[in-house]
């Protein structure tokens, strides 16, 4: 495709999605309202899911911006929707270490739910989930969604080590068939998660690739989904600070496709062409940066 | 009829360019804004050096407006420089927006923006956000030495951001004109501002307070606009709270040459540009206009 037919491309994607879309356009307010936690649920050694007193009507892949007062306001994915929102948080640097020291009835400032691209289920009758690390908690929405409509679903949650294996229970209770991969063998199939899938697509045939995890997992399971004709729909992250579309520094190259706003999920045509997609990001400052620098 | 357009050096397929700060931190939200009908972009301010910002929340909306306390973080001139060229290979009209904490350094970024290709640069001495640094905007003596200092060094024109938080904004304009610069933008942001939380009894932004921007605003930047071209000759960029053609129409009658459009795409996403610059046609067809630069000025005659 031409630079200039890609360009016009996520324009008119753009005000498709628009349409199409049923999330309000024209939000009246989109800062931070503090809302108590209810309930925190300790999910392994460095992760908790916060239960907020706000309901939410969110989509697969939706994600809400946290504000800890004081400390920093960060995007996390939707893990459960419904009368009480809920975020599975990873203990990882200032903003989550915070959050993990707090306690019910503590506040945090909530606004969202974003992104109008999300997971999508049309059509689709038997699909295949690859979380990795703690990008499996991003997939947990879509799957209940999923059971929901009925659809078949194999998993595979993978991590490098069984201590960070995660939501596996709430997989199978879903209906799930799980496989669980570890990279040094401490539970399940030792491996990376992407051998595990290859050997899925070898033995089915799927609709669809869902995945969200490290970029360079999510790189590869691309590879893996052009190689065997499977689409693939990936969750991105990147660094967010308006997470509505105006700040720029959550795009993509070349196409300027937004992560928080025109993503996070994006499909198989638009993850193949994405500049350095697996290897570079962008930090705070706008500056192009390596993901293994980052982490 | 035509919406074609010119400002300074630059020939434009409309009269609505990117306000800086939107979008403008790579070059590729900026090339999707030009395909989305922008005829010119401006770039978040540059400085000499990366500078990390404010921490989140930065941004935000609440009901008649933006605002935010980004704290002009942007990833210095030096890696920035890949972005201007990439605009500039497809020949898109752009605007490098530069800030720093003297007129050397600010001369020095528009220097080096200068060969990497801008066409333009824009002095931005009026970002409120930023504690500990001379608030060249508001006052004239320190504006005139930031000109002069920048225009020394560059052959491209330079055009300066007014900020509207200042007491008489037509003797800043007059002074800037006196200096040498080429036009103006006005206007930044307006305030600052605060919000508070009250379940965590908080400013809801991490740096306390903000620049309010969009349509809150619109009727501050219009009559700022409307002093400044009584006052001075120069070209203006007139900016604040423009959501839509009548917004744009009214500023370019207030004075304006060029429309700057930045939080409207928080109301209505990037293919406003297309909108507005499809139903400006469309009304001065309506209303037997031959050029869209007839608008210019006209409410002061
Ligand atoms: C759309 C989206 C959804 C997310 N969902 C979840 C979720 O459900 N659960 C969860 O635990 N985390 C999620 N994250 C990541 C979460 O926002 C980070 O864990 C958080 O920013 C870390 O914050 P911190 O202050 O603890 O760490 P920091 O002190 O800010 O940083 C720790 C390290 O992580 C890096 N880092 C921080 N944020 C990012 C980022 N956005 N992109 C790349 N590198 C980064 C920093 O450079 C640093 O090296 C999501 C991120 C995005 C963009
Ligand atoms: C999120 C955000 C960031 C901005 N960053 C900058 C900046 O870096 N430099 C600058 O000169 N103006 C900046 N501005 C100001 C805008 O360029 C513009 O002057 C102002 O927002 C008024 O126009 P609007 O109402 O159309 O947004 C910023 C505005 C917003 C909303
Ligand atoms: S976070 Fe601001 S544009 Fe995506």
């Amino acid at each position: 495709m031409c630079e200039k037919k890609k360009q016009q491309h996520s324009c008119v994607l753009e005000r498709k999605r628009n349409t199409l879309n049923d999330q309000p356009f024209r939000r009246l307010k989109d800062y931070p309202v503090g809302v108590k936690i209810t309930d925190i649920i300790t999910e392994t050694h460095d992760t908790k899911t916060f239960i907020l007193d706000k309901p939410i009507d969110a989509k697969p892949g939706q994600f809400v911006m946290v504000w800890i007062p004081r400390i920093d306001e960060k995007p996390f994915t939707i893990t459960k929707s419904g009368k009480h929102l809920a975020i599975t948080v990873k203990k990882k640097g200032k903003a989550t270490s915070a959050m993990h020291s707090m306690k019910k009835g503590d506040i945090l400032g909530i606004r969202g739910p974003y992104g109008n691209g999300t997971f999508d289920l049309e059509k689709k009758k038997k699909i295949i989930l690859a979380g990795g690390g703690y990008g499996t908690l991003g997939l947990a929405l879509l799957l209940e969604e999923a059971t929901k409509k009925n659809i078949k679903v194999d998993a595979i949650i993978g991590a490098d080590t069984q201590k960070n294996i995660i939501f596996t229970d709430r997989f199978k209770k879903l209906g799930a068939r799980v496989t669980i991969t570890t990279d040094d063998g401490t539970e399940g199939k030792k491996g990376f998660a992407t051998e595990a899938l290859e050997e899925k697509l070898n033995a089915r045939k799927y609709d669809a690739i869902y995945t969200c995890g490290p970029e360079i997992m999510m790189r590869y399971v691309l590879k893996l989904g052009m190689k065997y004709g499977v689409e693939v729909q990936a969750s991105l992250e990147r660094w967010m600070k308006c997470g509505f579309g105006i700040c720029g520094g959550c795009a993509l190259d070349p196409s300027g496709l937004r992560v928080c706003k025109d993503g996070p999920v994006f499909k198989t045509d638009i993850l193949k062409d994405i500049e350095g997609f697996g290897a570079t990001t962008r930090d705070k400052s706008g500056a192009k940066v390596q993901w293994k620098d980052m982490n | 009829m035509t919406i074609k357009t010119s400002f300074l050096n630059m020939n434009l397929k409309n009269p609505l360019v990117l306000s800086a700060g939107i979008l403008g931190v790579s070059a590729s939200t900026m090339i999707r804004a030009y395909n989305c009908g922008a005829a010119a972009v401006t770039t978040k301010s540059i400085s000499i050096t990366p500078r990390q910002g404010h921490k989140n929340p930065t941004v935000i909306a609440y009901e008649k407006g933006l605002m935010n306390a980004v704290g002009l973080s942007n990833p210095g001139i030096g890696a920035f420089t890949e972005e201007i060229k990439k605009i500039r290979q497809k020949n898109i009209p752009l605007i490098l927006n530069t800030i720093g904490k003297t007129p050397q350094e600010m001369a020095q970024v528009a220097k080096k923006g200068e060969q990497a290709g801008a066409g333009i640069i824009e002095l931005n001495p009026s970002c409120p956000n930023v504690t500990h640094e001379k608030p060249y905007a508001s006052d004239p003596k320190l504006l005139k030495e930031l000109i002069t200092t920048v225009k020394k060094r560059i052959k491209i024109p330079v055009i300066v951001k007014l900020s509207p938080n200042v007491e008489n904004i037509k003797e800043i304009a007059k002074s800037a004109e006196q200096a040498g610069a080429d036009g103006i933008t006005a206007i930044n942001t307006v305030g600052p501002g605060m919000l508070i939380d009250i379940a965590a009894k908080k400013p809801v932004l991490d740096f306390k307070t903000g620049g309010i921007s969009g349509p809150a605003i619109r009727p501050i930047a219009v009559r700022c606009v409307y002093d400044i071209y009584e006052t001075v000759k120069i070209p203006i960029i007139g900016t604040g709270g423009i959501t839509s053609a009548n917004d744009a129409i009214e500023m370019m009658m207030a004075g304006a040459t060029l429309a700057g459009i930045g939080s409207a795409i928080y109301y209505h996403d990037i293919s406003i540009f297309k909108k507005i610059a499809e139903d400006m046609e469309k009304w001065l067809k309506q209303n037997n206009y031959k050029s869209v630069e007839e608008l210019i000025g006209a409410a002061h005659v």
